[in-house]
């Protein structure tokens, strides 16, 4: 595994900018390379950086120019920044994606592809069972325009990897992250005067904490594995019990009235959530994650409950 | 005991809150003034974990707030259905098995009272964890409840993950065809499905106790089915019963019948391997075996309970 030469895409994220300066400190990596519009969060050493966009053609030469052998996709949007639109989203989602796989077909030198995409694609169902494995895709219908987007995606990097043998796709599908340096749709729920609810449901919450969301990454480009992988925390937290401990009231709303207050307040300026997110609010969603533990040998260190205490502890709640 | 006029004084308050407009636990709140004063601290409290603050297995399953409703539970068992368990010994005292028993009504009352045969007569008492009918996990409180006190979504993997956990599972293979059934058909078993329920015990080598319960059949006599409102409210049927939907939520409070819980001796499914589980042949013959041994139970127990209510 010497002499790794590795890309990422996204290095301009939090975790895209961490994940460069672990995999600078590694010995047997001998080059990074990060493709992003922004620059990187914290200054890094040796990373050699690109400015550009994935969903731009041009990225193929840069990317075979620099002759890595791994790539790291982390440009997956999981919430619309302020500012950007659906449309927006759904292009660097899809289209990123399809370039970036493009590019890879023209760079011979790529034996392995790491995907950081989201466990949104199981949905959130009243009737799902408690944990997911990675082969209960197909379970229940889509039905958010982001789920479809992840069912996309990994369509095309399941294709790609059919095609190319000899390169390894990890499919890494993240529950939603939450630690102090995260910005993200939950920390802001949580942050809010008041965190709506749904009237008498508390559904299980399944998180990871940002620590151990780099080092999956991590230990997955160290130990590339074919397939899809699940990423979570252990254990489950009742989405009450979450609102309790980052010290916010409940504010429970009948399930028919949630969507049009939580809509009215959008439009007063206040937050407002994604039609993933609500479903999460309403029915939680769980993820089984034995594969990540036995196979790429990442164990987290945060159970749920934990990770959430952790966010609370270090301040993040006045943020 | 005076038990009587106090459920009565409690249940009219309770109607009276809710005739009024107030929401569920804000009517148990103000019913439980009716309640003698450990009653009344028990459902504050109960009030309180259902909000949140409180620890909970990665399953929702909250130990202290099982043994918090107990007295509810208890009062249920021992007054209003009387109920006499036999053959508690067949449920082994530690490690996976799964019960397997026949089932009536949307509620899962018959599972609570398993339980409570458990927790009252199993010289080592343990919580079961049952899987409930998808569609109770789309009602408001009933879903947030139902995990609490040990219940899951009525789904294979549920199943097998808390198997594999060595947990006592219950489950009920008659399904939704259980929960519909007419009240002149009671007792009488549907068919137990594709008999996935054997084919998970023989996945995770857990020995299976056939169960039946006589009396839960009875507290809620389906008289008549109405398919366009079920479909309305999403539901799998829309029951008619004495009471029900005529009291309104009163009306689904459970006829106070006599009830008998039997254990049946267990069936091992260790010696036949885990590859077994695929074997059709082998799971449909278990499968018959069960409902066999089940519906035998149901007719004996019958007569040795005698007259239905009294």
């Amino acid at each position: 595994m010497a002499g790794r030469r590795v890309l990422i895409t996204g290095v301009g994220s939090y975790l895209g900018t961490l994940l460069a300066a672990r995999l600078e400190r590694e010995p047997e990596v001998e080059a990074v390379v990060g493709l992003d519009t922004r620059g990187p969060r914290a200054p890094l050493v040796r990373t050699q950086l690109i400015e550009a966009d994935i969903r731009d053609p041009a990225i193929a030469p840069l990317i075979a120019g620099a002759e890595v052998d791994t790539v790291v996709h982390n440009s997956i949007v999981r919430q619309p920044r302020p500012g950007m639109s659906a449309q927006a989203m759904h292009d660097i989602n899809v289209m990123g994606s399809l370039q970036l796989l493009a590019a890879c077909g023209q760079s011979p030198s790529i034996r392995a592809i790491v995907i950081r995409g989201s466990a949104g694609i199981y949905g959130a169902e009243p009737h799902a069972p408690q944990f997911f494995g990675e082969e209960m895709t197909r379970l229940f219908p889509m039905r958010t325009r982001f789920q479809r987007d992840v069912a996309e995606i990994e369509n095309y990097f399941e294709t790609y990897s059919r095609r190319h043998p000899q390169v390894s796709c990890t499919m890494l599908r993240y529950q939603p992250a939450i630690g102090p340096s995260l910005r993200t749709q939950l920390t802001r729920y949580l942050s809010q005067a008041a965190c709506p609810t749904y009237l008498g449901f508390d559904p299980r919450i399944q998180l990871v904490h940002e620590d151990d969301a780099l080092d999956a990454l991590v230990a997955a480009v160290r130990r590339p594995v074919r397939g899809a992988v699940n990423v979570a925390a252990h254990g489950t937290i009742g989405l009450a019990r979450m609102i309790r401990l980052a010290g916010r009231p409940l504010l429970p709303l009948a399930a028919p009235l949630f969507g049009p207050i939580t809509g009215a307040a959008r439009r007063l300026g206040l937050d407002s959530y994604s039609e993933d997110f609500r479903r999460l609010l309403h029915y939680g969603r769980g993820v089984d994650i034995g594969r990540l533990e036995r196979e790429v040998g990442h164990r987290p260190r945060y159970s749920t409950a934990e990770a959430v205490e952790d966010w609370v502890r270090r301040g993040a709640v006045a943020a | 005991m005076n038990a009587g006029p106090q459920a009565i004084a409690f249940m009219r308050r309770l109607r009276e809150g809710l005739d009024s407009g107030l929401e569920l636990p804000d009517v148990l709140a103000s019913g439980a003034s009716a309640l003698p004063r450990e009653a009344r601290d028990t459902l504050d409290h109960v009030l309180r974990r259902l909000e949140g603050g409180h620890d909970d297995d990665e399953w929702g399953f909250d130990e202290d707030f099982a043994d918090l409703v107990e007295p509810f539970f208890g009062f249920l068992y021992d007054r209003w259905w009387r109920v006499q368990a036999e053959g508690v010994h067949h449920v082994p005292a530690h490690g996976r098995a799964l019960l397997a028993s026949n089932h009536a009504g949307i509620l899962p009352w018959d599972a609570t009272m398993i339980s409570m045969a458990l927790l009252r007569q199993h010289p080592l008492p343990r919580h079961p964890r049952f899987l409930v009918l998808n569609w109770a996990f789309d009602l408001p409180w009933v879903s947030a409840f139902i995990r609490k006190v040990g219940g899951v979504v009525a789904s294979p993997y549920n199943a097998l993950r808390l198997l594999e956990q060595d947990q006592l599972v219950a489950v009920f293979p008659e399904g939704v065809k259980g929960t519909g059934k007419p009240f002149g058909e009671r007792y009488r078993l549907q068919r137990f499905g594709r008999g996935g329920f054997v084919e998970i015990a023989l996945r995770a080598g857990a020995p299976i106790v056939p169960v039946a319960v006589v009396g839960s059949e009875e507290i809620y006599p389906k008289l008549a089915d109405v398919p366009p409102l079920a479909r309305l409210v999403g539901a799998p049927f829309f029951p008619v019963t004495p009471t029900f939907p005529w009291l309104g939520p009163l009306g689904t409070v459970p006829l106070p019948s006599k009830w008998r819980i039997e254990f049946c001796e267990p069936i091992e499914t260790d010696p036949y391997g885990a590859e077994a589980a695929s074997d059709r042949g082998l799971v449909l013959e278990l499968t018959e075996r069960v409902r066999d041994t089940v519906q035998q139970a149901l007719y004996a127990n019958l007569v040795r309970r005698g007259s239905t209510f009294v």
